[in-house]
């Protein structure tokens, strides 16, 4: 049945595919338009480059009213992703705009990844070195960035 | 550990949910005198409400879900617009015209044509010109339909936010003298006005009847002094199209005698 939710992803996808950012994709999933799977490449001059980073997007047929559920399946140790790959970042909560597309979704992670907010943690671990010991805080990433190679 | 904003988010749809299965979005109209119940032994209110009989008759609810003020006068202002043909007409030309005005004002085109087209296309079906004989009485339950049916009711209170977004960017300097703490335009066009869900203010308001170009009137029943019920126009001196009651968090459509 197609809905308000099926009809907008849809386009999303369409779009995605023809007008594809720098460094992401996504696609929804084999038998369900409803859960995608992504990818967001580490930006480049940041820790966070060559990695490949893996996300599942989950969305309701509230979409695009209410923001998707958007999860990293790879490790990602950031300020801001909570060990559990759940994200803190404003326009997926209470920011979040009916104009965002999967799009706009990813590239705003992309850039989260270079610009970490560290003042609302999500990780404080990740939050405190980002803040005091930005040496340690790059040697945490990269380990992740090549434990994302094996995933 | 401090509950996470995933955890606080499904706590708030679970009350969502329950919101949403005992309420329409829009209600059938309902004699006002049924407000005399539900304050039954509250003074101030009473006597606000005998007052306010005096004026009007009708009530029609609507879902108290933060989109009320924007379900509510898209709806009141579409029924009257289904009675006036030569009103509709302009208003049919204003909402084509605005989406280039929005993408102008840098909305993003893709998403943005997503909402202006079913905006159009429910303005498109309860057009007066073509019902024929039978017309308005087919033209209100097709209206009342298609605002009870979540997905196009969403998308219209999404794009007259979006609207409401615009007016307040383009004329920014004036909307900014509204804002009440540190917010500017920008934050509060993206925190306040453009999610779903959230309440609308005097501000939301202004900004939507001016880009609009339709007047309000909203009938304040609340704790204020008086045994009457104030009334507010919006745009002020303007001549009301629709008629609103407040009560505080909440607007539901009135129908004046």
């Amino acid at each position: 049945m197609s809905t308000p939710a099926r009809r907008r992803l849809m386009r999303d996808f369409k779009r995605l595919q023809e007008d594809p950012p720098t460094g992401v994709s996504g696609a929804p999933t084999d038998n369900n338009i409803m859960i995608w799977n992504a990818v967001i490449f580490g930006p480049h001059d940041t820790p966070f480059e060559d990695g490949t980073f893996k996300l599942t997007i989950e969305f309701t047929e509230e979409y695009p009213n209410k923001p998707p559920t958007v999860r990293f399946v790879s490790k990602v140790f950031h300020p801001n992703v909570y060990a559990d790959g759940g994200i803190c970042l404003d326009i997926l909560q209470n920011r979040w705009s009916p104009t965002y597309d999967v799009s706009a979704i990813l590239t705003s992670i992309q850039s989260l990844l270079s610009d970490p907010n560290p003042n609302s943690p999500a990780n404080s671990n990740a939050a405190q070195l980002y803040k005091e010991n930005r040496r340690e805080y790059e040697k945490r990433v990269k380990a992740c960035v090549e434990q994302s190679f094996i995933d | 550990m401090e509950p996470k904003d995933e955890e606080i988010m499904k706590q708030q749809r679970e009350i969502e949910k329950e919101v949403c299965d005992s309420t329409p979005l829009v209600s059938e109209k309902i004699s006002l005198s049924c407000l005399r119940t539900e304050y039954m032994g509250d003074d101030v209110f009473s006597a606000k409400i005998q007052d306010l009989l005096k004026k009007y008759k009708f009530i029609r609810r609507t879902r108290p879900d933060g989109n009320c003020f924007f379900r509510a006068f898209a709806y009141s202002y579409l029924e009257y617009l289904i009675t006036n043909y030569t009103a509709y007409q302009e208003f049919r030309k204003l909402a084509e015209s605005s989406k280039d005005k929005l993408v102008e004002l840098g909305f993003p085109r893709f998403t943005l044509e997503d909402f202006h087209e079913t905006f159009m296309e429910v303005i498109k079906r309860v057009d007066p010109d073509c019902t024929g004989a039978e017309g308005s009485e087919k033209l209100q339950n097709e209206l009342h339909q298609i605002f009870n049916e979540q997905g196009y009711s969403d998308y219209v209170v999404v794009y007259l936010r979006l609207i409401t977004s615009g007016k307040l960017q383009e004329e920014a300097e004036f909307y900014q003298n509204f804002i009440e703490g540190s917010f500017t335009i920008e934050e509060f066009r993206h925190q306040e006005v453009e999610p779903m869900y959230k309440e609308s203010d005097h501000i939301h308001i202004i900004a939507l009847c001016t880009a609009i170009g339709a007047g309000v009137r909203v009938e304040y029943l609340d704790r204020g002094e008086g045994s009457t019920v104030k009334a507010h126009d919006f745009p002020e001196g303007s001549e009301p199209k629709v008629y609103l009651i407040y009560r505080p968090g909440h607007y539901d459509i009135l129908y004046p005698n």
